[in-house]
């Protein structure tokens, strides 16, 4: 809303001069936020953003009655005086509401035997200056009453409406119009609309028919001041995809009486700037005025809700300044609150218009005074919490990815036709062609970063990333909170001289910050078994199971997907569900005592075939030697020339401790020929 | 016998002194002072002097024997010394190659954010808590007062998955589901992810975060509001924060305020706040007579553009590890 200062000042009589330049700080202290200031020769032109509960500041008097209440002013509303002519205008023209729901008022003015032509300099600067062009000097005129109360009008050809006068009701089916703009449109079905006995005349509240609008030869003129239902006008506003000024602000809600004054305020205009007589009385559709509202105040309340204590008198001032009428005694005030105010609805609205006025930046700051609890963070948020930091702690970046995605990105990571990971929720309304459903997994998102990374140069990357997927199931739709890696480059900076393998990142080095994290949050009982996906490396996979079931997967990317992706080398991948970690994770872990006896250590190479599994023979170990073995670690997996074909030989690490007492040499060799003989029977084990 | 004994001494000290290696002079110990060594031979020989020679010729021997032994012993020591230095000399390391490291993990300056937002507001008494993404038009909407129609429902700005669920557009729906679950007094604030159908450039993007919080009391003010807010914007953007207060709308509050905070020179608006219209206290099942309550909501990404001097918020998106690497 574009409002000149020198409107403004034509509107209040200031009790003191007002430097416009301060008003740039002081509009957006009354809720009226300045989005720029136009100095034009000696006015100034604000452009004010009106918050949609204020129909009334749409129009140049409401802002005025706002700047008046601020600095003490008084409001000078421009005098209407009319003068009126014979014949009756019912006798001339007639306005019939079929939707009095959808219409609440229809004000109708006739003017007679008007020259239609160019408005003069002042009017054509004045509409300028707020954003309009000048048209005629009729159509200016609702364009300029629209500008000053806020209320949007509309001039017909009188002589071009069917039968002389207008109806109001809904479209019918396949009914037309061409609109003022020249565009023919089919109106939706239902559709607020003005007809006369034939035709539609003008979408309600919204635009007008080229049919009858005004033009040079026009002689009569119907003028039309409504109240409109503001989601019947916006319905249609966005079917048919237009908004003007009058769709503006009828979609926020007029006001009747407005709708009456404004009337005979543009028949006054248009009679002073077109010549012409005003046929006497008004057509005045309103068969269910709106009754005054009036609310109650209490003085307590109000410092109940602030926190201040602002006198009486001025809380009384404030109010009478804004057109309100408070009456009562101390205790309760009974607030009659004015037409243009049907905002106002309960006791908190007045409360914001005393505080609005009186000013927020005079309430002060307290601190709250209710006895609580102290702050606390929710459980899930605290497992969320040490899960992150662990993966910090473990050298992985934190990365943040988008929640929509494209399904072919589920594709193109290896995620097969039918998996349940491709099932993804679409969104009903995207708003462009990447980004139109939801994710299922982390996974595509991350392959990008490291694409995105490794594309610019960025050949070390490690991330992860805690956030949502939304997966549908027989349930319904779910949304779950999951833990996404991806590592690819080097495991470790500065290698200079040292084999590429203790410097690339590979699976065990993956494996080692899941081992990590899950050691942090002390999580017992995991297992991790070769288990494949279809977007991993079918020999490099492996599920992580948490009691019963899989919580989740890690491995090296397929390398078709690597390729895909260009990613130029091998990267690793893995994805956790958040809340079976949490819930297993430890949050008090229990104090063991040290031991006191000393341990006993054995290197043990163990010759098994190729199928073994290190975790095979590790189990098989620690089942033989009970609880006095206290580690079991491979150091070593070796394949050559020592080792039969299709075999491999492990070299393990047993630590041996009884807390209770020293073991002797003798009882750990027992132990060690106890269990090779176990491997042996168990594994096909043979020994170096 | 005088003559003896010099020249032995002359020898021995001079082949000490040429001796580079502990070997060496391990080798001279043995020749001069060992059982067939020749100092020891000549002190045998002691005993066939004449009685008048004897006890001169066994001093001169004697300290000629302890003389070559310190000598010996000090020689030793000094090869020893260089011979160490010359080992550790040969392990020098180029101090300035790269050090050997992991990778070091760092936050994302908005994760980083979020979490400094949720201790801020724990310190303060707020309970911290989650909600979800995945909204009814119920919580979203018309339980905040926002009815069926209103503007700010418009699919144009949100987007929907049905005829009733939709992403969150904003955080307060959290507040709503608590409100509903708990019975006052409350204090609970959750920092999470919002959607809106915003074209993507270097201020918008479709996903962003919101810190949303309320409060539900016997006695709670709009004055508490503002210090609340007050205190928030200290913590987070220093002690020389100012906050303002500007009226505004929201369907939600009554009244209602915009916050923006003073930052390097200008006003920075960072939410809306408010207290809470009675009609949402309603709607939660709590008595808007007996308790009142306040709510804000502030924008994450932004401001931390801002405080961070980030230009483009598809940086936070983009996650290039040179920029991630910068918090």
């Amino acid at each position: 809303m574009r409002v000149p200062w020198s409107w403004i000042a034509e509107l209040v009589e200031f009790p003191t001069p007002q430097d416009p330049a301060a008003w740039e700080e002081r509009f957006p202290m009354l809720g009226l936020g300045v989005e720029s200031v136009d100095r034009t020769g000696d006015d100034w032109v604000f452009e004010l953003e009106t918050t949609t509960n204020r129909p009334d500041w749409l129009g140049v008097v409401g802002v005025a009655r706002e700047v008046a209440a601020a600095c003490g002013g008084r409001l000078r509303l421009p005098a209407v005086e009319l003068l009126e002519s014979d014949p009756p205008a019912r006798e001339v023209a007639w306005v019939e509401v079929l939707q009095p729901g959808l219409c609440h008022r229809y004000v109708g003015r006739v003017v007679v035997d008007v020259q239609v032509g160019p408005s003069p300099a002042w009017m054509v600067d004045r509409l300028e200056r707020c954003g309009l062009r000048s048209v005629n000097n009729v159509v200016d005129v609702t364009n300029y009453v629209m500008l000053e109360t806020g209320q949007p009008l509309h001039a017909f050809d009188l002589d071009r409406l069917a039968g002389g006068g207008v109806v109001v009701r809904r479209a019918r089916a396949g009914e037309r119009l061409v609109t003022l703009d020249g565009q023919e449109r089919a109106l939706p079905q239902g559709a607020l609309v003005i007809a006369d006995r034939e035709r539609v005349v003008a979408l309600g509240g919204i635009l007008g028919g080229q049919d009858t609008e005004i033009r040079p030869q026009t002689r009569r003129v119907l003028l039309e001041s409504a109240w409109f239902h503001p989601v019947a006008v916006r319905r249609t506003a966005r079917a048919l995809g237009i908004r003007t000024e009058g769709s503006t602000r009828h979609e926020r809600g007029g006001d009747p009486e407005r709708a009456r004054s404004a009337a005979a305020r543009a028949a006054q205009l248009v009679q002073q700037l077109a010549g012409g007589r005003v046929l006497r009385g008004e057509l005045d559709v309103y068969p269910d005025p709106e009754p005054a509202r009036q609310v109650t105040l209490r003085p307590q309340r109000l410092r109940h809700v602030l926190g201040v204590e602002i006198p009486e008198p001025e809380v009384e001032d404030v109010l009478r300044r804004l057109g309100f009428a408070p009456r009562g005694d101390g205790t309760r005030w009974v607030v009659a609150v004015p037409s243009h105010r049907r905002d106002v609805e309960r006791e908190e609205d007045l409360i914001e218009e005393v505080a609005r006025i009186w000013g927020y930046d005079r309430i002060p700051q307290t601190l709250p005074v209710d006895v609580m609890a102290a702050g606390a963070v929710s459980p899930d948020l605290v497992a969320e919490r040490r899960v992150r930091e662990a993966l910090l702690r473990a050298g992985l970046t934190e990365v943040l990815t988008l929640t929509l995605l494209h399904p072919g990105e589920l594709e193109a990571v290896g995620i097969p036709e039918g998996h349940p990971l491709r099932d993804a929720i679409p969104l009903r309304n995207p708003l462009t062609r990447d980004h139109t459903h939801l994710r299922t997994t982390l996974l595509p998102s991350l392959v990008e970063v490291l694409r995105t990374n490794r594309v610019r140069g960025n050949l070390d990357v490690h991330v992860f990333e805690i956030g949502r997927v939304f997966r549908n199931s027989s349930a319904g739709w779910e949304e779950r909170k999951v833990v996404g890696i991806a590592r690819i480059g080097r495991a470790l900076e500065g290698g200079w001289n040292l084999p590429p393998e203790a410097v690339e990142t590979s699976f065990y080095h993956l494996k080692g910050t899941v081992e990590a994290v899950l050691e942090a949050l002390h999580v017992p009982g995991w297992d991790l078994r070769p288990e494949g996906q279809p977007w991993l490396h079918p020999y490099r996979a492996a599920s992580l199971w948490l009691g019963t079931g899989p919580v989740g997967w890690v491995g090296e990317l397929h390398p078709d997907v690597c390729e895909r992706f260009d990613l130029h080398g091998r990267a690793y991948v893995a994805e956790l569900e958040l809340e079976p970690l949490a819930r297993a994770a430890r949050t008090t872990p229990q104090y063991r005592p040290l031991p006191r006896t000393p341990a006993t250590e054995r290197d043990l190479a163990v010759v098994v075939a190729e199928g073994v599994a290190a975790a095979d023979v590790v189990r098989a170990i620690r089942k033989a030697a009970g609880p006095v073995l206290e580690r079991c670690e491979p150091f070593d997996v070796y394949t050559g020339p020592q080792v039969p074909a299709g075999h491999r030989s492990l070299a393990l690490r047993l630590v041996f401790r009884d807390p209770s007492r020293t073991l002797t040499s003798e009882e750990v060799d027992g132990i060690l020929d106890h269990l090779r003989q176990r491997l042996r029977e168990e594994l096909g084990a043979q020994f170096r | 016998m005088y003559e003896r004994v010099e020249e032995v001494r002359r020898r021995a000290l001079q082949e000490l002194q040429a001796a580079s290696t502990a070997e060496e002079v391990e080798a001279l110990r043995r020749r001069y002072l060992g059982r067939k060594g020749e100092v020891t031979a000549l002190l045998r020989s002691v005993a066939g002097l004449a009685p008048s020679e004897r006890a001169a010729a066994g001093s001169a021997l004697n300290a000629l024997r302890d003389e070559l032994e310190d000598s010996i012993r000090t020689r030793l020591e000094a090869l020893r010394a260089r011979e160490r230095d010359q080992r550790l000399r040969q392990e020098a390391v180029d101090v300035t190659l790269p050090g050997r490291r992991p990778p070091v993990g760092r936050e994302h300056v908005l994760g980083r954010t979020i979490e400094e937002i949720r201790d801020i507001f724990r310190a303060m008494g707020f309970e911290v808590v989650d909600g979800p993404e995945l909204e009814t038009e119920e919580f979203n909407f018309r339980r905040l007062n926002i009815p069926d129609d209103h503007p700010a429902r418009d699919a144009q700005d949100s987007f929907y998955l049905d005829d009733e669920r939709l992403l969150r557009t904003q955080c307060t729906a959290v507040d709503v589901r608590v409100m509903r679950e708990r019975t006052p007094p409350m204090r609970v604030v959750t920092v999470g992810r919002c959607y809106r159908r915003d074209v993507v450039d270097s201020t918008h993007m479709p996903v962003f975060h919101q810190v949303d919080g309320f409060m539900v009391g016997e006695g709670v003010r709009f004055s508490d509001l503002k210090g609340v807010l007050a205190e928030f914007a200290r913590k987070l953007w220093g002690p020389e924060a100012r906050v303002r207060f500007q009226p505004s709308y929201f369907p939600f509050t009554e009244p209602s305020a915009e916050i923006a905070v003073w930052f390097r020179g200008r006003w920075l608006e960072i939410g809306g706040c408010g207290m809470f219209h009675p009609r949402v206290l309603e709607m939660a099942g709590i008595d808007p007579e007996r308790y009142t309550a306040f709510a804000f909501g502030c924008g994450v990404d932004r401001p931390a553009m801002v405080r961070y001097g980030v230009d483009d918020i598809r940086l936070f998106w983009e996650n290039d590890v040179r920029f991630l690497s910068q918090f």
